[in-house]
Protein backbone atom coordinates (compact mmCIF):
# COMPACT_ATOMS: atom_id res chain seq x y z
CA UNK A 1 0.00 0.00 0.00
CA UNK A 2 1.13 3.30 -0.91
CA UNK A 3 2.86 5.83 2.17
CA UNK A 4 0.78 8.68 0.51
CA UNK A 5 -2.70 8.91 -0.95
CA UNK A 6 -4.64 6.26 1.54
CA UNK A 7 -2.90 7.59 4.20
CA UNK A 8 -4.24 9.04 7.37
CA UNK A 9 -2.73 11.36 10.05
CA UNK A 10 -3.43 10.75 13.86
CA UNK A 11 -5.77 13.07 14.29
CA UNK A 12 -7.90 12.15 11.10
CA UNK A 13 -7.84 8.34 12.64
CA UNK A 14 -9.16 9.18 15.70
CA UNK A 15 -12.70 10.16 14.48
CA UNK A 16 -12.19 7.06 12.00
CA UNK A 17 -11.04 4.64 14.61
CA UNK A 18 -14.72 5.41 16.38
CA UNK A 19 -16.45 4.86 12.75
CA UNK A 20 -14.57 1.51 12.28
CA UNK A 21 -15.46 0.62 16.02
CA UNK A 22 -19.06 1.05 15.16
CA UNK A 23 -19.16 -0.91 11.69
CA UNK A 24 -19.65 2.61 9.62
CA UNK A 25 -16.35 2.27 8.01
CA UNK A 26 -15.63 0.39 4.81
CA UNK A 27 -13.76 0.04 1.47
CA UNK A 28 -11.12 2.46 1.19
CA UNK A 29 -11.10 4.56 4.44
CA UNK A 30 -11.73 1.33 6.44
CA UNK A 31 -8.12 -0.23 4.95
CA UNK A 32 -6.46 3.32 5.23
CA UNK A 33 -7.61 3.57 8.41
CA UNK A 34 -5.80 -0.52 8.98
CA UNK A 35 -2.78 0.70 7.26
CA UNK A 36 -2.43 4.00 9.72
CA UNK A 37 -3.12 1.68 12.98
CA UNK A 38 -0.83 -1.33 11.79
CA UNK A 39 2.33 1.24 12.40
CA UNK A 40 0.58 3.62 15.14
CA UNK A 41 1.21 2.10 18.56
CA UNK A 42 -0.73 5.41 19.78
CA UNK A 43 -3.46 4.58 17.74
CA UNK A 44 -3.66 1.22 18.24
CA UNK A 45 -3.57 2.34 21.69
CA UNK A 46 -6.30 4.43 20.76
CA UNK A 47 -8.40 1.60 19.21
CA UNK A 48 -8.21 -0.92 21.86
CA UNK A 49 -9.74 2.08 24.56
CA UNK A 50 -12.75 2.79 22.16
CA UNK A 51 -13.41 -1.15 22.17
CA UNK A 52 -12.96 -1.36 25.81
CA UNK A 53 -15.24 1.72 26.25
CA UNK A 54 -18.05 0.65 24.21
CA UNK A 55 -17.76 -3.32 25.76
CA UNK A 56 -18.34 -1.01 29.19
CA UNK A 57 -21.35 1.01 28.23
CA UNK A 58 -23.02 -1.91 26.24
CA UNK A 59 -22.24 -4.40 29.30
CA UNK A 60 -23.21 -1.86 32.31
CA UNK A 61 -25.17 1.86 31.03
CA UNK A 62 -28.88 0.75 32.00
CA UNK A 63 -30.90 0.79 29.04
CA UNK A 64 -34.38 1.56 30.91
CA UNK A 65 -37.62 -0.08 30.28
CA UNK A 66 -40.64 1.09 29.90
CA UNK A 67 -42.78 0.77 33.80
CA UNK A 68 -46.10 -0.46 33.51
CA UNK A 69 -47.68 2.55 35.08
CA UNK A 70 -45.99 3.89 31.51
CA UNK A 71 -48.03 1.29 29.44
CA UNK A 72 -51.53 1.28 31.16
CA UNK A 73 -50.71 5.66 30.53
CA UNK A 74 -50.34 4.75 26.72
CA UNK A 75 -52.94 2.58 26.68
CA UNK A 76 -55.18 5.26 27.67
CA UNK A 77 -54.21 8.12 25.71
CA UNK A 78 -54.95 5.49 22.69
CA UNK A 79 -58.55 4.61 24.11
CA UNK A 80 -59.17 8.17 24.16
CA UNK A 81 -57.56 9.11 20.91
CA UNK A 82 -59.72 6.51 19.49
CA UNK A 83 -62.70 6.71 21.72
CA UNK A 84 -64.99 7.78 18.65
CA UNK A 85 -64.20 5.16 16.52
CA UNK A 86 -66.76 2.81 18.14
CA UNK A 87 -68.82 2.26 21.03
CA UNK A 88 -67.19 0.37 22.91
CA UNK A 89 -63.81 0.94 22.09
CA UNK A 90 -61.20 -2.08 22.98
CA UNK A 91 -57.74 -1.20 23.89
CA UNK A 92 -56.27 -3.60 21.46
CA UNK A 93 -57.29 -5.24 18.22
CA UNK A 94 -57.33 -8.88 18.86
CA UNK A 95 -55.19 -9.72 16.00
CA UNK A 96 -52.64 -7.47 18.04
CA UNK A 97 -53.46 -8.75 21.13
CA UNK A 98 -52.85 -12.42 19.81
CA UNK A 99 -49.34 -11.57 18.54
CA UNK A 100 -48.51 -9.22 21.75
CA UNK A 101 -49.78 -11.96 23.99
CA UNK A 102 -46.61 -13.85 24.45
CA UNK A 103 -44.42 -10.89 25.01
CA UNK A 104 -46.73 -9.79 27.89
CA UNK A 105 -46.87 -12.64 29.68
CA UNK A 106 -42.96 -12.85 29.08
CA UNK A 107 -42.45 -9.23 30.33
CA UNK A 108 -44.91 -9.90 33.26
CA UNK A 109 -42.44 -12.99 34.28
CA UNK A 110 -39.38 -11.07 34.15
CA UNK A 111 -40.81 -8.01 35.90
CA UNK A 112 -42.61 -9.86 38.97
CA UNK A 113 -39.24 -11.73 38.96
CA UNK A 114 -37.74 -8.15 39.27
CA UNK A 115 -40.47 -6.54 41.88
CA UNK A 116 -39.50 -9.68 43.68
CA UNK A 117 -36.10 -9.00 43.64
CA UNK A 118 -36.18 -5.49 44.37
CA UNK A 119 -38.75 -6.03 47.24
CA UNK A 120 -36.33 -8.51 48.99
CA UNK A 121 -34.35 -5.49 49.49
CA UNK A 122 -37.03 -2.98 50.20
CA UNK A 123 -38.49 -5.17 52.18
CA UNK A 124 -36.97 -3.35 55.45
CA UNK A 125 -38.01 -0.27 54.47
CA UNK A 126 -41.60 -1.56 53.66
CA UNK A 127 -42.30 -3.39 56.63
CA UNK A 128 -40.87 -0.26 59.20
CA UNK A 129 -43.20 1.64 57.05
CA UNK A 130 -46.64 -0.83 58.14
CA UNK A 131 -45.47 -1.33 61.19
CA UNK A 132 -45.76 2.97 61.90
CA UNK A 133 -48.72 2.83 60.15
CA UNK A 134 -49.78 0.01 62.11
CA UNK A 135 -49.47 2.01 65.15
CA UNK A 136 -50.77 4.88 64.05
CA UNK A 137 -54.43 3.00 62.97
CA UNK A 138 -54.17 0.00 64.64
CA UNK A 139 -56.51 -2.66 61.99
CA UNK A 140 -52.44 -3.18 60.00
CA UNK A 141 -52.08 -6.77 58.94
CA UNK A 142 -48.82 -7.59 57.22
CA UNK A 143 -49.27 -10.48 54.62
CA UNK A 144 -46.41 -11.21 52.68
CA UNK A 145 -48.77 -13.35 49.78
CA UNK A 146 -51.27 -14.86 52.42
CA UNK A 147 -54.72 -13.50 51.37
CA UNK A 148 -55.88 -14.94 48.92
CA UNK A 149 -58.16 -12.56 47.12
CA UNK A 150 -55.58 -9.91 47.56
CA UNK A 151 -53.37 -12.03 45.73
CA UNK A 152 -55.75 -12.75 42.71
CA UNK A 153 -56.67 -8.87 43.01
CA UNK A 154 -52.62 -7.55 42.45
CA UNK A 155 -52.62 -10.74 39.75
CA UNK A 156 -55.11 -9.17 38.16
CA UNK A 157 -54.26 -5.61 38.26
CA UNK A 158 -50.69 -6.67 37.10
CA UNK A 159 -52.18 -8.52 34.08
CA UNK A 160 -53.83 -5.30 32.86
CA UNK A 161 -51.59 -2.78 33.31
CA UNK A 162 -48.65 -4.94 31.78
CA UNK A 163 -50.86 -6.36 29.41
CA UNK A 164 -52.12 -2.75 28.61
CA UNK A 165 -55.70 -3.53 28.78
CA UNK A 166 -56.31 -1.47 32.58
CA UNK A 167 -59.32 0.87 30.79
CA UNK A 168 -62.20 -1.19 29.14
CA UNK A 169 -64.20 2.23 29.60
CA UNK A 170 -62.33 4.95 29.12
CA UNK A 171 -63.88 7.69 31.37
CA UNK A 172 -63.24 10.16 33.88
CA UNK A 173 -67.47 11.07 34.50
CA UNK A 174 -68.74 8.45 36.68
CA UNK A 175 -72.15 8.45 35.00
CA UNK A 176 -71.07 7.14 31.82
CA UNK A 177 -68.92 3.98 33.99
CA UNK A 178 -71.85 3.28 36.10
CA UNK A 179 -74.28 1.87 33.43
CA UNK A 180 -71.47 0.41 31.71
CA UNK A 181 -70.47 -1.66 34.59
CA UNK A 182 -74.08 -2.46 35.43
CA UNK A 183 -74.77 -4.04 32.45
CA UNK A 184 -72.15 -6.46 32.74
CA UNK A 185 -72.74 -7.80 36.36
CA UNK A 186 -75.27 -8.83 38.70
CA UNK A 187 -75.30 -6.11 41.11
CA UNK A 188 -74.56 -2.39 41.02
CA UNK A 189 -71.47 -0.98 41.76
CA UNK A 190 -70.91 2.35 43.26
CA UNK A 191 -68.62 4.57 41.07
CA UNK A 192 -67.04 7.69 43.11
CA UNK A 193 -65.33 10.39 41.86
CA UNK A 194 -63.52 12.40 44.24
CA UNK A 195 -63.49 16.36 44.09
CA UNK A 196 -59.76 17.70 44.50
CA UNK A 197 -58.16 14.18 45.16
CA UNK A 198 -55.13 13.29 43.57
CA UNK A 199 -56.67 10.72 42.63
CA UNK A 200 -58.80 10.79 39.12
CA UNK A 201 -61.06 8.32 38.04
CA UNK A 202 -59.81 7.22 34.26
CA UNK A 203 -62.68 4.68 33.74
CA UNK A 204 -63.24 1.14 34.13
CA UNK A 205 -63.10 -2.62 33.51
CA UNK A 206 -64.48 -5.63 34.59
CA UNK A 207 -62.47 -8.73 36.13
CA UNK A 208 -63.21 -11.76 37.81
CA UNK A 209 -62.43 -12.31 41.99
CA UNK A 210 -63.21 -15.00 43.53
CA UNK A 211 -64.62 -16.86 40.96
CA UNK A 212 -67.24 -13.76 40.57
CA UNK A 213 -67.39 -11.03 37.17
CA UNK A 214 -66.52 -7.97 39.80
CA UNK A 215 -66.20 -4.12 39.01
CA UNK A 216 -62.85 -2.80 38.66
CA UNK A 217 -62.39 1.05 38.97
CA UNK A 218 -59.13 2.33 37.51
CA UNK A 219 -57.68 5.57 39.27
CA UNK A 220 -54.62 7.63 38.64
CA UNK A 221 -52.73 8.79 41.21
CA UNK A 222 -50.04 10.80 40.10
CA UNK A 223 -47.87 8.45 37.41
CA UNK A 224 -49.22 5.26 38.84
CA UNK A 225 -52.47 3.40 37.99
CA UNK A 226 -54.57 2.35 40.94
CA UNK A 227 -57.38 -0.20 40.53
CA UNK A 228 -60.27 -0.40 42.97
CA UNK A 229 -62.19 -3.55 43.10
CA UNK A 230 -65.69 -3.27 44.07
CA UNK A 231 -67.88 -6.14 44.75
CA UNK A 232 -70.59 -6.87 47.25
CA UNK A 233 -70.03 -7.24 50.92
CA UNK A 234 -71.70 -10.83 50.67
CA UNK A 235 -68.97 -12.16 48.72
CA UNK A 236 -65.97 -11.13 50.71
CA UNK A 237 -64.72 -12.98 53.45
CA UNK A 238 -62.83 -10.88 56.41
CA UNK A 239 -59.51 -10.03 54.89
CA UNK A 240 -56.92 -7.81 56.76
CA UNK A 241 -57.49 -4.05 56.36
CA UNK A 242 -53.46 -3.36 54.71
CA UNK A 243 -51.69 -6.26 52.78
CA UNK A 244 -48.41 -6.14 50.45
CA UNK A 245 -48.36 -8.66 47.80
CA UNK A 246 -45.55 -8.58 45.76
CA UNK A 247 -44.69 -5.00 46.45
CA UNK A 248 -47.55 -4.07 45.65
CA UNK A 249 -49.98 -2.63 48.57
CA UNK A 250 -53.72 -4.17 48.65
CA UNK A 251 -56.06 -1.94 51.26
CA UNK A 252 -58.94 -2.83 51.74
CA UNK A 253 -62.44 -0.92 53.04
CA UNK A 254 -66.35 -1.35 53.34
CA UNK A 255 -69.11 1.35 52.87
CA UNK A 256 -72.75 1.24 51.01
CA UNK A 257 -72.63 -2.71 50.91
CA UNK A 258 -69.88 -3.23 49.10
CA UNK A 259 -65.86 -4.18 49.67
CA UNK A 260 -63.25 -1.56 48.46
CA UNK A 261 -60.17 -2.95 47.61
CA UNK A 262 -56.99 -0.95 46.06
CA UNK A 263 -54.12 -2.34 44.45
CA UNK A 264 -51.13 -0.19 43.73
CA UNK A 265 -47.49 0.26 43.80
CA UNK A 266 -48.70 3.37 46.35
CA UNK A 267 -47.43 4.32 49.95
CA UNK A 268 -49.76 1.91 52.23
CA UNK A 269 -50.76 4.95 54.28
CA UNK A 270 -51.96 6.55 51.05
CA UNK A 271 -53.32 4.36 49.40
CA UNK A 272 -56.20 3.27 52.95
CA UNK A 273 -56.54 6.69 53.25
CA UNK A 274 -57.76 6.84 49.40
CA UNK A 275 -59.60 3.56 49.90
CA UNK A 276 -61.46 4.69 52.99
CA UNK A 277 -62.55 7.91 51.60
CA UNK A 278 -63.95 6.03 48.56
CA UNK A 279 -65.82 3.89 50.72
CA UNK A 280 -67.18 6.43 53.05
CA UNK A 281 -68.05 8.64 49.96
CA UNK A 282 -69.77 6.16 48.42
CA UNK A 283 -71.93 5.25 51.95
CA UNK A 284 -72.79 8.96 52.40
CA UNK A 285 -76.39 9.22 50.14
CA UNK A 286 -75.80 11.60 47.38
CA UNK A 287 -78.79 13.92 46.05
CA UNK A 288 -77.20 13.43 42.39
CA UNK A 289 -78.04 9.46 42.83
CA UNK A 290 -75.23 6.94 42.37
CA UNK B 1 -55.25 -1.48 8.52
CA UNK B 2 -56.55 1.58 11.47
CA UNK B 3 -54.32 3.85 12.31
CA UNK B 4 -54.63 2.35 16.36
CA UNK B 5 -53.39 -0.87 14.64
CA UNK B 6 -50.49 0.71 12.89
CA UNK B 7 -49.82 2.26 16.07
CA UNK B 8 -49.81 -0.94 18.04
CA UNK B 9 -48.36 -2.64 15.36
CA UNK B 10 -45.29 -0.21 14.13
CA UNK B 11 -45.22 2.00 17.25
CA UNK B 12 -45.78 0.63 20.13
CA UNK B 13 -43.33 -2.12 20.13
CA UNK B 14 -40.41 0.90 20.54
CA UNK B 15 -41.91 1.80 23.74
CA UNK B 16 -38.78 0.90 26.11
CA UNK B 17 -36.46 2.31 23.33
CA UNK B 18 -38.75 5.68 23.47
CA UNK B 19 -38.64 5.52 27.21
CA UNK B 20 -34.75 4.86 27.57
CA UNK B 21 -33.92 7.75 25.28
CA UNK B 22 -36.50 9.87 27.43
CA UNK B 23 -35.32 9.00 30.34
CA UNK B 24 -31.49 9.45 29.73
CA UNK B 25 -32.49 12.64 27.84
CA UNK B 26 -34.66 14.45 30.94
CA UNK B 27 -32.32 12.27 33.70
CA UNK B 28 -35.62 11.83 35.48
CA UNK B 29 -37.99 8.13 35.53
CA UNK B 30 -41.11 10.00 36.18
CA UNK B 31 -40.44 13.23 33.39
CA UNK B 32 -39.69 10.28 30.81
CA UNK B 33 -42.91 9.02 31.37
CA UNK B 34 -44.67 12.55 30.66
CA UNK B 35 -42.38 12.94 27.98
CA UNK B 36 -43.01 9.42 26.26
CA UNK B 37 -46.78 9.76 26.72
CA UNK B 38 -46.77 12.98 25.36
CA UNK B 39 -44.71 11.71 22.10
CA UNK B 40 -47.42 9.08 21.32
CA UNK B 41 -49.96 11.54 21.58
CA UNK B 42 -47.77 13.78 18.74
CA UNK B 43 -47.11 10.25 16.90
CA UNK B 44 -50.69 9.51 16.98
CA UNK B 45 -51.20 13.12 15.05
CA UNK B 46 -48.17 12.28 12.62
CA UNK B 47 -49.16 8.87 11.74
CA UNK B 48 -49.51 9.41 8.41
CA UNK B 49 -45.65 10.49 8.17
CA UNK B 50 -44.69 7.00 8.96
CA UNK B 51 -43.06 5.24 6.38
CA UNK B 52 -42.80 1.34 6.53
CA UNK B 53 -39.57 -0.01 8.02
CA UNK B 54 -38.53 3.25 9.70
CA UNK B 55 -41.15 3.13 12.67
CA UNK B 56 -37.96 3.46 15.59
CA UNK B 57 -36.10 6.75 14.17
CA UNK B 58 -39.57 8.11 13.29
CA UNK B 59 -40.67 7.23 16.40
CA UNK B 60 -37.43 8.40 18.07
CA UNK B 61 -37.29 11.47 16.83
CA UNK B 62 -40.63 12.42 18.24
CA UNK B 63 -39.04 11.30 21.60
CA UNK B 64 -36.55 13.55 21.12
CA UNK B 65 -38.45 16.40 20.35
CA UNK B 66 -41.02 15.79 22.87
CA UNK B 67 -37.60 15.39 25.12
CA UNK B 68 -36.15 18.84 24.09
CA UNK B 69 -39.42 20.80 24.67
CA UNK B 70 -39.86 19.40 28.33
CA UNK B 71 -35.84 20.31 28.54
CA UNK B 72 -36.56 23.83 27.43
CA UNK B 73 -39.79 23.86 30.23
CA UNK B 74 -37.76 22.95 32.69
CA UNK B 75 -34.90 24.54 32.31
CA UNK B 76 -35.07 26.06 36.09
CA UNK B 77 -35.38 22.50 37.77
CA UNK B 78 -32.45 21.02 36.75
CA UNK B 79 -31.13 18.96 39.19
CA UNK B 80 -27.27 18.17 40.03
CA UNK B 81 -25.57 14.90 38.56
CA UNK B 82 -25.02 13.42 41.36
CA UNK B 83 -28.80 13.23 42.65
CA UNK B 84 -29.71 12.23 39.22
CA UNK B 85 -28.30 9.04 38.83
CA UNK B 86 -28.25 8.03 42.54
CA UNK B 87 -32.55 8.92 42.50
CA UNK B 88 -32.80 7.31 39.48
CA UNK B 89 -31.49 4.01 40.72
CA UNK B 90 -34.02 4.10 43.20
CA UNK B 91 -36.49 3.93 41.58
CA UNK B 92 -36.54 1.21 38.61
CA UNK B 93 -35.62 -1.45 36.95
CA UNK B 94 -33.78 -2.93 40.17
CA UNK B 95 -32.42 -6.31 38.62
CA UNK B 96 -30.32 -4.78 35.88
CA UNK B 97 -28.86 -2.45 38.13
CA UNK B 98 -28.52 -4.94 40.66
CA UNK B 99 -26.56 -7.40 38.10
CA UNK B 100 -24.35 -4.66 37.34
CA UNK B 101 -21.15 -4.51 38.62
CA UNK B 102 -19.66 -2.16 41.30
CA UNK B 103 -18.95 0.49 38.63
CA UNK B 104 -21.59 0.83 36.58
CA UNK B 105 -23.62 3.54 38.54
CA UNK B 106 -20.52 5.29 37.71
CA UNK B 107 -20.72 4.90 33.95
CA UNK B 108 -24.27 5.76 33.95
CA UNK B 109 -23.16 9.36 35.91
CA UNK B 110 -20.50 9.69 33.70
CA UNK B 111 -22.91 9.48 30.73
CA UNK B 112 -25.81 11.76 32.33
CA UNK B 113 -23.36 13.92 33.24
CA UNK B 114 -22.29 14.57 29.85
CA UNK B 115 -23.71 17.57 27.80
CA UNK B 116 -26.85 17.05 25.91
CA UNK B 117 -25.41 16.53 22.15
CA UNK B 118 -23.57 14.44 23.11
CA UNK B 119 -25.41 12.21 25.60
CA UNK B 120 -28.28 11.53 23.25
CA UNK B 121 -25.44 10.10 20.52
CA UNK B 122 -24.35 7.88 22.70
CA UNK B 123 -27.61 6.58 23.84
CA UNK B 124 -28.56 6.21 20.31
CA UNK B 125 -25.34 4.73 19.56
CA UNK B 126 -24.23 2.61 22.87
CA UNK B 127 -27.49 1.31 23.77
CA UNK B 128 -30.13 1.58 21.02
CA UNK B 129 -27.37 0.87 18.46
CA UNK B 130 -28.88 3.25 15.49
CA UNK B 131 -26.51 3.68 12.78
CA UNK B 132 -24.86 6.88 11.71
CA UNK B 133 -27.52 7.08 9.47
CA UNK B 134 -30.15 6.65 11.91
CA UNK B 135 -28.55 9.20 14.13
CA UNK B 136 -28.59 11.48 11.31
CA UNK B 137 -32.04 11.60 11.09
CA UNK B 138 -33.30 11.38 14.38
CA UNK B 139 -30.96 14.21 16.06
CA UNK B 140 -31.28 16.35 13.11
CA UNK B 141 -27.50 16.43 12.23
CA UNK B 142 -25.27 15.31 9.39
CA UNK B 143 -23.65 11.99 9.21
CA UNK B 144 -19.91 13.71 10.03
CA UNK B 145 -21.77 15.51 13.04
CA UNK B 146 -22.98 12.45 14.43
CA UNK B 147 -19.11 10.99 14.00
CA UNK B 148 -17.45 13.99 15.26
CA UNK B 149 -20.12 14.33 18.51
CA UNK B 150 -19.44 10.59 19.34
CA UNK B 151 -15.79 10.60 18.76
CA UNK B 152 -16.13 14.05 21.39
CA UNK B 153 -18.56 12.00 23.60
CA UNK B 154 -16.33 8.99 23.85
CA UNK B 155 -13.49 11.33 24.53
CA UNK B 156 -15.06 13.21 27.10
CA UNK B 157 -16.01 9.85 28.70
CA UNK B 158 -12.60 8.66 29.26
CA UNK B 159 -11.35 11.48 30.53
CA UNK B 160 -14.31 11.93 33.16
CA UNK B 161 -13.43 11.98 36.87
CA UNK B 162 -16.46 9.61 37.57
CA UNK B 163 -14.85 6.87 35.74
CA UNK B 164 -12.12 5.26 37.48
CA UNK B 165 -12.89 1.83 36.16
CA UNK B 166 -12.20 2.59 32.69
CA UNK B 167 -9.51 5.27 32.96
CA UNK B 168 -6.86 2.90 33.33
CA UNK B 169 -7.32 0.78 30.38
CA UNK B 170 -6.92 4.22 28.03
CA UNK B 171 -3.27 3.52 27.56
CA UNK B 172 -3.88 0.30 25.86
CA UNK B 173 -4.92 -1.78 28.24
CA UNK B 174 -6.47 -4.87 27.01
CA UNK B 175 -9.76 -7.02 27.99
Amino acid sequence: MSERGVSMNCAEAVVAIGARCDGELAGDAAAALDAHVAGCAACRAEQAALVALRDEIRAQAPRHVAPPALRARVDAELARAFAGAGVDARPVTPTIAARAKEAVLARARSWTRERRRWFAAGAFAGALLAVVVGALTGVVARHWGGDDVAVAAVESHVAATLGGHAITVASSDRHQIKPWLSARLDYAAPVVELADSPFVLAGARVDRLGGRPVATLVYRYRLHVVDVFVRPLADAGDAPALTMVRGFTVARASGAGMEWRAVADVEPAVLAAFVGQLARTAAVPSPVGR
Amino acid sequence: MTDRAVFEAQVLPHLDAAYNLARWLTRDPHDAEDVVQEACVRALRYLASLREGGARAWFLTIVRHASYDWIERHRDRDVGDAAIEVAGDAESEPAQIAERRGDSRALAQAIAALELPYREVIVLRELEELSYKEIASVAAIPIGTVMSRLARARALLRQSPMLHAIAPRRSGGER
